[in-house]
């Protein structure tokens, strides 16, 4: 019997520690670019106050066009068989519009409540990943000869940093078809892409996860980030040095401070907390609120997350 | 004594051949020990795999062919190629730290060692054949050899990953 509970005292510390041992994997997602849907006239227009603004219609130019579920599910597959699989966006969009439809007609049995949804709650629900995979091609024509122009950006979504890339132009060809030159294209260009993708995670392990950081207050606050607390600096030096003291080799930049708010980028938190679990943005601004909430500022605050890499802390109240 | 001068001269010719035998492979394999040769993309190949056309120095043209795969294999390992013909783009050595060579001595010697496990990740693409402008007589001596050849680059990741040698895209997550 002791034995029995000696191994599983074992195995449960083990799973304990592969579990922690894992930072959180960020998602990836092909999405075809602006410039391409607007090529092949995937694009919904409105008027702005006189001013037209265009944007893709990503729904639309799945169900229209076959090339570009070629080169996604290519692509898809290829990120799989390295240990990668990626979110197929034609999949999120048809799950957000089955939701809406399903949260709409909720009710609770015992009150007949509806699902409660604020209206930052309807902006957020879009299909978003950690890293967009930003898809363009274009055909290239001289008479009768063909050759694919292939663009592959791997954009983070918090930091719009570009952190892999893949692109160049294929061999042209007399005969052959263009879903044949566009798998040429990714067969191409794949190895290059999560090469500069590998390149990207090992910095990430080295120097910590990059986020955005980004402090703002309610209008109804009394403070601002130049107050004074207990004799101490303002505020605003305050964040700094407690960002200086928890980012990994105290890496950060200070973009923007104003009485009313800070914006810190290329902020490098740690993958793992002193206990050893994964975290993530929030998790780690959660300490900074926290701090921020105990004494001598005793500053009550919310703490908004978007995603893996960006968090917002708005001072005066929850 | 007839016989016995017969046995004699089976068993000298025997031991030349043999001794000869061994000579060639050394030259062959002292010719590729410094890995003197060039690389090149020649196509896009079949998903996983990489086309290319490997440069091999060598006194003896039969020695820069048969050391062609291994050339092709350790390129693909190591050095990467900056392009080839129209539409190749360039690729990146799967090992980017050149001290893995020294690091995982033991592992890439007996990978590389003759008829060792580099040959499960190459193939000849055009039957061994080498085309007339692919035979190239540099100087007095010496020759320069193209082949084409197929070189399993998935599976020789997959396979460095197991090695621990280069990390997975996944690994740490």
């Amino acid at each position: 019997m002791k034995t029995h509970k000696f191994f599983t005292l074992i195995t449960f510390t083990l799973f304990c520690l592969l579990s922690f041992g894992q930072a959180k994997k960020p998602t990836l997602m092909v999405v075809p670019s602006d410039v391409w849907c607007n090529q092949n006239g995937y694009m919904l227009n409105f008027d702005n106050q006189g001013s037209t603004i265009k944007i893709p219609d990503y729904k639309r130019a799945f169900q229209e066009n076959p090339e570009v579920l070629q080169v996604i599910s290519q692509i898809n597959g290829m990120m799989a068989e390295r240990g990668f699989p990626l979110k197929n966006m034609e999949s999120a969009i048809k799950t957000m519009e089955s939701n809406a439809v399903e949260d709409a007609l909720r009710s609770s049995k015992d009150s007949g409540a509806a699902v409660d949804e604020s209206p930052i709650d309807a902006i957020k629900k879009a299909a978003k990943a950690d890293i967009i995979i930003q898809l363009t091609w274009t055909v290239n024509k001289t008479g009768p000869k063909k050759s694919i122009n292939f663009n592959l950006q791997g954009l983070d979504a918090y930091t719009d940093k570009q952190v892999a890339t893949a692109t160049g132009t294929g061999a042209p060809s007399f005969s052959a078809e263009t879903p044949v030159l566009l798998s040429e294209a990714v067969l191409a260009h794949m190895d290059n892409f999560t090469l500069s993708l590998q390149d990207h995670f090992d910095d990430m392990f080295e120097n910590g996860r990059e986020i955005i950081v980004r402090i703002q207050k309610w209008d109804d606050w009394d403070g601002d980030l130049e107050t004074e607390y207990g004799g101490e600096d303002e505020l605003g030096y305050v964040i700094e040095d407690w960002l200086a003291d928890n980012t990994v080799k105290g890496r950060f930049s200070t973009t923007d401070m104003t009485e009313s708010m800070a914006l810190f980028e290329q902020v490098r938190i740690p993958l793992y907390n002193d206990k050893g679990r994964a975290i993530d943005a929030r998790r780690f601004v959660r300490e900074l609120s926290k701090y921020l909430n105990d004494a001598p500022f005793s500053i009550p605050n919310k703490l908004v997350m978007k995603g893996l890499g960006r968090a917002t802390i708005i001072l005066g109240s929850k | 004594m007839k016989l016995k001068h017969l046995i004699v001269s089976v068993l000298f010719i025997g031991f030349c051949t043999s001794v000869n035998a061994q000579w060639k492979k050394n030259k062959a394999n002292e010719d590729t020990k410094i890995w003197r040769y060039d690389l090149e993309c020649e196509g896009i190949a079949k998903q996983g795999s990489k086309l290319v056309k490997v440069w091999s120095y060598s006194k003896n043209p039969k020695h820069a062919i048969s050391r062609g795969m291994k050339n092709a294999v350790h390129g693909i390992i190591f050095k990467g190629y900056a392009g080839g013909k129209q539409g190749c783009t360039p690729f990146r050595a799967l090992v980017n730290d050149p001290e893995m060579e020294a690091k995982h001595k033991a592992f890439f010697d007996s990978f590389f060692a003759d008829g060792g496990a580099y040959l499960r990740y190459v193939s000849s693409a055009t039957d061994g054949s080498i085309a007339p402008g692919d035979r190239l007589k540099i100087s007095k001596r010496e020759y320069k050899i193209g082949i084409v050849v197929n070189v399993l680059t998935d599976q020789l990741r997959k396979l460095l990953e197991k090695e621990g040698i280069v990390k997975s895209l996944d690994s740490g997550f």
